[in-house]
């Protein structure tokens, strides 16, 4: 029996295949990230960011980042979890989301900002988010989600081309 | 060996919020954090981290696998993916722990060296090439890594399971370098 997770079927391997049985072989990786996933996207505590702008939020990077396929994995997350027109121009990668709010075009600047150009993260960028009205868990809340999606991301691109390969 | 006196500082590390004072963290946060209210030596890293103390658990045992778990890729080329994303990044603090890690574990000063002096272009020897081009693309633009990478690291002598383990390491300081080098930045170590 095989059971895909969500990176076998992304990463395009196959049920049988000696990369899907190597993975199995890292159960703790495999695991692992299915856990960390349900952290940044439905934890049971959200601090106020609520698991529908958690999707949006990813499946907008997911699209920064090029995984076109991730962004639907997430969309369909945020179809579930209750969408809205705000939150489908989130998750559309829009420039911004015309209705959003101070607080929530604040943490939308620093999901496109840390995905794209982390190195010129810098102090300012997270009084910005303190001066919307993030909390200190919220802004880590939310760095959580910004760098796991960026992981899983790497992860799948890694992946599919190593599959490629003899 | 190489006979390189090139030596990485040492730094530590502060953060731009204010993190969890141990004295009076929640009992979920002490327990993410393990320990007790006595015990108040802890990072600010970790004290940081621990505002979210349900991602800081699960990233943290996902972290110890990714760089510590037995078999498979050799540990010094485990740090030498998460140095490379480190330098991508510019997260100075991450480079400099890994970097040092990696020396200790490889005695390749020289590569170290070359990367901080030089960059990440190289040139390095074939398998460190390889290595270094496949977790620099993977860590700029993942869609820019290519096929012929990854043949390069098969034709270096790498399995397909150690491939596995190198591309979590690179990956997971996607990660780590996203929160370290956003949420704070390095300071010298204070001289004692």
């Amino acid at each position: 029996m095989s059971d895909l997770d969500q990176i076998d079927i992304l990463s395009g391997l196959k049920p049988g295949s000696e990369l899907y049985a190597i993975r199995r072989e890292r159960p703790e990786f495999v695991e692992g990230t299915e856990l960390c996933r349900e952290t940044v996207l439905s934890p049971n505590h959200g601090f106020g960011l609520s698991h529908a702008l958690r999707a949006a939020l990813a499946s907008r990077m997911a699209r920064f980042i090029g995984r076109e396929d991730l962004a639907a994995v997430y969309d369909l997350m945020l179809d579930d979890a209750g969408s809205d027109p705000d939150l489908a121009s989130i998750a559309s990668g829009a420039e911004t989301a015309l209705a959003a709010d101070a607080f929530t075009s604040a943490i939308i600047r620093h999901a496109d900002l840390v995905t794209e150009t982390p190195r010129n993260g810098s102090r300012a960028d997270i009084e910005r988010l303190e001066k919307a009205g993030l909390t200190n868990p919220q802004i880590i809340a939310l760095s959580e989600l910004i760098a796991f999606v960026n992981y899983e991301a790497r992860v799948l691109a890694g992946l599919s081309l190593l599959e490629e390969v003899e | 060996m190489s006979t390189s006196r090139f030596k990485v500082k040492a730094l530590s590390w502060s953060p731009y919020i204010e993190p969890v004072e141990v004295a009076t963290a929640s009992e979920e946060q002490l327990a993410a954090m393990q320990v007790t209210p006595s015990n108040t030596k802890v990072s600010p890293y970790v004290r940081t981290l621990a505002h979210d103390p349900e991602s800081y658990v699960a990233r943290t045992k996902l972290f110890n696998a990714i760089m510590y778990a037995k078999g498979g890729l050799d540990r010094a080329e485990r740090e030498l993916g998460a140095l490379v994303a480190s330098a991508v990044n510019r997260c100075v603090y991450c480079a400099s722990v890994h970097a040092r890690r990696y020396v200790e574990l490889s005695g390749r000063e020289d590569v170290v060296e070359q990367i901080y002096l030089r960059g990440l272009e190289g040139p390095f020897d074939a398998r460190t090439q390889a290595i270094v081009d496949f977790c620099k693309a993977l860590s700029e633009t993942p869609s820019q890594a290519t096929r012929e990478q990854v043949q390069a690291l098969r034709d270096h002598g790498m399995s397909k399971a150690e491939i596995v383990d190198l591309i979590h390491s690179a990956a997971i300081f996607g990660w780590a370098n996203r929160l370290m080098h956003t949420l704070g930045h390095s300071v010298p170590v204070e001289a004692k």
